[in-house]
C-alpha cells in the first residue's frame, strides 16, 4: 500500500465541474444513536446512478443546500446496490441541518474520492476489525464487503465499542454478525446499565483480552483519536507490525480533492492521498498532527 | 520586438479594451489590478507592485460557484465567468506565482472556476525597476525585469516601453494591435542594461539549498517552532496577500428562498481553518505557522517539485509584526546528517 | 543606542537575570527601514536588541494573553492603557507584570510621510525626530516637517503622554498632541448627510478582505472565540461581502467600546486601508460624552460594561 500512488483513485465522472454536486434523495432514516443517525440514499439522476461506482474507504462530498457541505465516508458495502448509505454525528452547522430532514427530501452528493482498503492486500489474511462508536461506519462497508465475498478471507473478528449500550451505532448489523457463525463478534460497552447482558470495557482493553492471533492477520481500526491511540500499543504487543495496521483518519476536508488545502499532514492530503492508511505510513509523516 | 512611447499607452490599452475588461494597477484606497478607467497611465510613474495580487483576478476573494434554486427538487445553476480579462502590468513574481497555482488547480482534479479564467486571461508584463526592499524573488530563479510566464512582456526603457511577445497567445495580441512601433538594437541593448540593474537592486536572499536540507529536519524541533511563532498574530494578511497562497473555504448562503455555494480564500493561521467539531490538529499557533513555512517550502516542493514563493516580499512588508519569512528561513536549526 | 536604550535594555536583563520575570516582550529593530518588531525572549542576552524610536508601533499588551508565567513588559501610554483595561477584565493579573514604561511623543506614521513626500518608504533614506520637527532625507535632499504632520492621527489625540500604570519609567515625558487634527478624519465624516456616511463606508469596506489583522493585534478583542466564527448560529457570513464586512467591524467595534484605548493599530495594520480609527475614536468619544469614561486610565475603576447606575437605564434600554 502506497500512500503517493495516486492512479488508484477511483474518479467518478472526473470530467467537468467537480464542485457541482449530484442531487441525491434520502429513501430511509435510522436513528442509530440520540446524535448519530443513517441515510440511506440514491442519485437521482437515472443514468449518473447507474453509472455509477466506488469501493470500501472512500469517502463524499454531502451537501444540505444553503446550510454546507461536509465530507462523510460512504459507510454501505459496494457490494449491495440498491441504496448508499451514510453515518452521521450531530455536531456541527452542516450534520445539525442534516439531522432536521426527512425522508424524500434531497441532498448534494459528490465523489467518491481518496483511495480504498486495499482489497487485494486484505485477501487470503485473517481480518480483525476494531471500532469505536460512529466509527463504525467506514469499517462496515468493508465488512460487509468481506461478508459478501466470505470465502476470499480468512477467520474475521470484530471488536467494536461505544461509551454506553445506546450509543453503540448499527444495531441490526450487530445482532446478524453475532449470528453469523463465520464471524466472532464481540460488542463492548465503557459502561453498562442494568439491562446491559454484554462485556464492559474499553475497546482496547477488549481487544487485548480477545487476542486475536497475528499471523497472517490485517487489522482495521477507526475510532475516536483517543480510541486509535490506545490501540495501535495493544495491536503492537500482540504482535501486529505497523504494516498490519490500518486505520482511516478525518479531517476538515473541505473540497475533497485536494485543492483547499487544510487536510494535509505533511506531504500527504487526506482527502486525495487518504483517508486509508497503514500505521506504519502515518509514522513515517512529517507530522504528529494526525 | 516592438515599442511604444509611454505617451501613447492609453492608446493601446483603449484598442485591447475593444476586446477584452482591462484590468491596470490602480490606487482607490489600496494598490491593485482593477478595471482601467479608459485614459489613466500614471501609474507608470509610482507603480512597485500591487498589494492585493494579481491572483484575485483569478481567484477572486469570493466568487459563486453556484445558485441552488428550489422548485420540486433542487436545481443547480452555474453561471460561467467568461471575462476575457488582460491584466496589464503583471510583475514576474506574480505571474510566476500564477503559474504556481495552475500546477495545484490542474493536478487531478481540474479546478474548472479557476483554470476557466486563466484561459480565458492574458498576462501583460511589466519588468520591474525598483524593486522593493522586502524583494527576494531573485533567489527563487525569477529576474525581476523578465518573464516566460506571461503572454507579453514590457519593458521600461525610458520614454518608451518595450514590448516582447512572449506566448502565442501574446503573439496574436500584438499581431492585432496597431500604433507600434520596430524597436532597434539600441532599444534593446538599453533594455538588457537595464533588466540588469535592477536584477542587482534586489538585495534580498534566501539560500534555497540550505532551506531544502534543513527544513525537514527541522520540523520536530517544537522549542524553535514555537519561538519563530511568538510574535505572530495569526492575521491573514501574508496568505491573503500571498500570490502563491491559493488555499480557500466553501460555505453556502441562503435568505428569502435564493441560496447560492461560494468559495472564498483561507488561511492557514486561522485557528478555525482546520478545526473540527470534535478536534482541531493545528490549534496551537506554532503548528500553524510551521504548516505555512513548510506548505511552502517542503510540502509544495515534495509534491510538485517547485518552491511555492516567488519572493514578491509582500508577506515582509505588510505584516502587522515585521514577521519575516526570510529571516526564519536563514535560522532553521537543523541539518541532515550527512 | 541612546541612554534611555540602554536603561531599559539594563532593567530587562536584570530582571530576567533576578528571576523577577520570566519573558520580556519589547521591541528589537526590524528587517526594513522604519520598522521595529516585537522581542519575546527569556534569553537576558536578548535584551540588548532593546530599541526605543518614533516606530515602536505595535501595541504588545496583545501577547500578554499567549504567554504564562511573569512578564516584563515595554509599554507606550496606550498600550498601558490597554493593560490596566485588560487587568480591570481579570485577563491578566498585576502581580505577573513588571510594565516598563515609555512615554511617548507620537509615532510616526510612514504613510503621512510618504503622502507628503511623494516618495515609497524604501526610497527615504532617513526619517529623524528632533522636538517638534521630523527630517526625512532622500537621495541626500532634506525635507522638514512639524511633528504634528507626521504623527498617527491617534497619537495627536494622546490623552496621556506618560502611561497611567508603570513600574518603571524609561525617558521623559513630552507631547506633541493636536486633539482636532487627530480627529479630522472624524469631523469629515461628521459633515457628511447619512448617505454620503453609508456610501463612503460602502466603498471603504468593499476593500476588506477579512484577514482579520484589526481582530488579532487589538488587545481588547480577547474572546477566545470570536463571534465570526460561531456557526451555529452564523451571524455573519464569512465571504467578505462589504455588508457583511461592515457588520463585522461595527459588531467588534461596539464589544470593545469601553475597552479600545485608541492605540490605532487596528487602521495601521489594515493592509487596504480602511480607515477603522474613524469608528473606534468615534465609538469611544460617545462613550466618554454619555458615561464619562475613558478605557484603561484607572485599574481600580469599575468596568464600564459591567457598572450600572440606575440612572441609565432609559438611554440604554428604549
Amino acid at each position: 500500500m502506497v500512500v503517493r500512488d495516486i492512479s488508484q483513485r477511483k474518479r467518478f465522472l472526473n470530467s467537468g465541474n467537480v464542485y457541482l454536486p449530484h442531487i441525491a434523495v434520502i429513501e430511509k432514516i435510522i436513528e442509530e444513536t440520540p446524535t448519530i443517525r443513517t441515510f440511506h440514499f440514491n442519485i437521482k439522476d437515472d443514468k449518473v446512478r447507474e453509472q455509477f461506482t466506488f469501493e470500501s474507504g472512500q469517502f463524499a462530498e454531502y451537501s444540505v443546500f444553503g446550510v454546507g457541505e461536509a465530507p462523510f465516508c460512504i459507510s454501505s458495502s459496494p457490494t449491495r446496490k440498491d441504496h448508499l448509505e451514510v453515518a452521521f454525528q450531530k455536531v456541527g452547522r452542516v450534520t445539525n441541518a442534516m439531522n432536521r430532514l426527512a425522508v424524500g427530501d434531497e441532498i448534494g452528493f459528490r465523489g467518491p474520492y481518496g483511495n480504498t482498503f486495499p482489497m487485494d492486500y486484505l485477501k487470503g489474511k485473517n481480518l480483525v476489525f476494531v471500532a469505536g462508536g460512529i466509527g463504525m461506519a467506514p469499517l462496515r462497508s468493508l465488512i460487509w464487503n468481506v461478508i459478501d465475498n466470505r470465502a476470499k478471507y480468512e477467520k474475521v473478528t470484530i471488536i467494536y465499542g461505544a461509551r454506553s449500550p445506546d450509543l453503540l451505532c448499527f444495531k441490526y448489523d450487530l445482532t446478524d454478525w453475532q449470528k453469523d457463525s463465520s464471524l466472532n463478534t464481540v460488542v463492548t460497552v465503557d459502561r453498562g446499565t442494568p439491562d446491559w447482558k454484554g462485556n464492559v470495557g474499553f475497546v482496547p482493553a477488549v481487544l487485548e483480552k480477545t487476542a486475536p492471533s497475528a499471523n497472517n492477520t490485517v487489522a482495521v481500526v477507526c475510532g475516536p483519536p483517543i480510541m486509535i491511540r490506545f490501540t495501535f500499543p495493544v495491536l503492537d504487543k500482540l504482535g501486529f507490525k505497523p504494516e498490519q495496521m490500518i486505520t482511516t483518519l478525518e479531517k476538515r476536508m473541505k473540497c475533497g480533492i485536494g485543492k483547499c488545502g487544510r487536510c494535509n499532514i505533511g506531504d500527504v492530503f487526506v482527502c486525495r492521498d487518504g483517508p486509508v492508511f497503514s500505521y506504519a505510513e502515518i509514522k513515517g509523516l512529517a507530522s504528529s498532527e494526525y | 520586438m516592438k515599442k511604444i512611447k509611454k505617451s501613447d499607452l492609453n492608446k493601446l490599452l483603449s484598442q485591447w479594451q475593444q476586446k477584452y475588461s482591462v484590468f491596470a494597477p490602480s490606487n482607490h484606497g489600496v494598490v491593485k489590478m482593477t478595471a482601467w478607467d479608459g485614459k489613466d497611465t500614471t501609474f507608470l510613474d509610482w507603480y512597485r507592485n500591487t498589494v492585493v495580487p494579481p491572483k484575485n483576478n483569478f481567484l477572486p476573494g469570493m466568487e459563486k460557484m453556484f445558485d441552488i434554486k428550489k422548485d420540486a427538487g433542487y436545481k443547480l445553476e452555474v453561471t460561467a465567468d467568461d471575462t476575457k480579462q488582460l491584466i496589464f502590468g503583471v510583475r514576474p513574481c506574480d505571474a510566476r506565482a500564477l503559474a504556481l497555482i495552475d500546477v495545484n488547480f490542474k493536478d487531478g482534479y481540474e479546478d474548472t472556476y479557476y483554470l476557466n479564467r486563466r484561459k480565458n486571461g492574458l498576462l501583460v508584463g511589466l519588468g520591474c525597476t525598483s524593486p522593493c526592499a522586502s524583494c527576494f524573488c531573485t533567489s527563487l530563479n525569477i529576474h525581476p525585469a523578465e518573464s516566460q510566464d506571461v503572454d507579453v512582456m514590457f519593458n521600461d526603457i525610458g520614454e518608451e516601453l518595450l514590448i516582447a511577445e512572449v506566448t502565442d497567445k501574446g503573439k496574436e495580441l500584438l499581431a492585432a494591435s496597431s500604433g507600434l512601433s520596430d524597436a532597434t538594437a539600441a532599444d534593446e541593448a538599453k533594455a538588457k542594461e537595464a533588466k540588469e540593474a535592477t536584477f542587482k537592486k534586489v538585495t534580498r536572499k534566501i539560500n534555497t539549498g540550505e532551506i531544502k536540507e534543513r527544513l525537514m529536519p527541522s520540523f520536530e524541533n517544537e522549542e524553535y517552532w514555537k519561538n519563530v511563532a511568538a510574535k505572530c498574530v495569526s492575521c491573514g494578511i501574508c496568505t491573503f496577500l500571498c500570490p502563491t497562497c491559493y488555499c480557500f473555504d466553501i460555505n453556502d448562503e441562503q435568505s428569502k428562498g435564493e441560496a447560492a455555494r461560494f468559495r472564498n480564500w483561507d488561511c492557514c493561521s486561522f485557528a478555525v481553518y482546520t478545526k473540527m467539531p470534535m478536534e482541531n490538529p493545528r490549534e496551537e499557533k506554532w503548528r500553524r505557522v510551521r504548516q505555512k513555512v513548510n506548505h511552502k517550502y517542503n510540502f509544495f516542493p515534495m509534491i510538485y517539485e517547485q518552491i511555492a514563493c516567488t519572493g514578491c516580499g509582500r508577506c515582509i512588508r505588510q505584516c502587522p509584526v515585521n514577521w519575516d519569512i526570510t529571516q526564519v528561513l536563514s535560522t532553521l536549526p537543523e541539518k541532515a546528517k550527512a | 543606542m541612546t541612554d534611555t536604550e540602554k536603561k531599559l535594555q539594563d532593567k530587562a536583563k536584570e530582571l530576567l537575570e533576578q528571576g523577577k520575570v520570566e519573558h520580556i516582550i519589547g521591541y528589537a529593530a526590524g528587517s526594513l527601514k522604519f520598522t521595529t518588531t516585537p522581542l519575546i525572549t527569556k534569553d537576558k542576552d536578548d535584551a540588548r536588541q532593546l530599541v526605543i524610536n518614533p516606530f515602536i508601533v505595535n501595541n504588545l499588551s496583545v501577547f500578554l494573553n499567549d504567554i504564562k508565567g511573569k512578564i516584563g513588559i515595554v509599554a507606550k501610554p496606550c498600550d498601558a492603557r490597554s493593560i490596566v483595561s485588560l487587568l480591570q477584565d481579570q485577563q491578566v493579573a498585576r502581580e505577573n507584570l513588571v510594565i516598563l514604561g515609555l512615554p511617548c511623543q507620537g509615532l510616526i506614521d510612514l504613510r503621512k510621510v510618504e503622502r507628503l513626500t511623494g516618495k515609497d518608504r524604501d526610497d527615504i533614506d532617513d526619517i529623524t525626530r528632533n522636538g517638534d520637527k521630523v527630517t526625512v532625507t532622500t537621495g541626500g535632499k532634506t525635507q522638514k516637517f512639524a511633528a504634528k504632520e507626521v504623527i498617527f492621527d491617534d497619537c495627536l489625540s494622546c490623552e496621556t503622554p506618560t502611561p497611567p500604570e508603570y513600574d518603571f519609567l524609561f525617558g521623559e515625558p513630552s507631547s506633541a498632541t493636536d486633539k482636532e487634527l487627530g480627529r479630522k478624519n472624524i469631523k469629515e465624516l461628521e459633515a457628511m448627510s447619512p448617505q454620503q456616511r453609508w456610501d463612503f463606508w460602502k466603498q471603504e469596506f468593499s476593500r476588506c478582505i477579512r484577514c482579520y489583522a484589526c481582530r488579532q493585534v487589538c488587545p481588547a478583542c480577547f474572546c477566545t472565540r470570536c463571534f465570526i466564527e460561531e456557526t451555529e448560529p452564523q451571524w455573519l457570513s464569512p465571504l467578505p461581502r462589504w455588508q457583511d464586512n461592515l457588520l463585522f467591524q461595527t459588531t467588534r467595534m461596539l464589544h470593545v467600546a469601553g475597552r479600545c484605548t485608541d492605540c490605532g493599530e487596528c487602521e495601521r495594520v489594515c493592509p487596504v486601508n480602511i480607515p477603522l480609527r474613524s469608528i473606534s475614536k468615534k465609538v469611544e468619544e460617545i462613550v466618554d460624552e454619555l458615561f464619562q469614561y475613558k478605557a484603561g486610565m484607572d485599574k481600580n475603576a469599575e468596568r464600564f460594561m459591567t457598572a450600572y447606575e440606575p440612572s441609565e437605564a432609559e438611554d440604554l434600554m428604549r
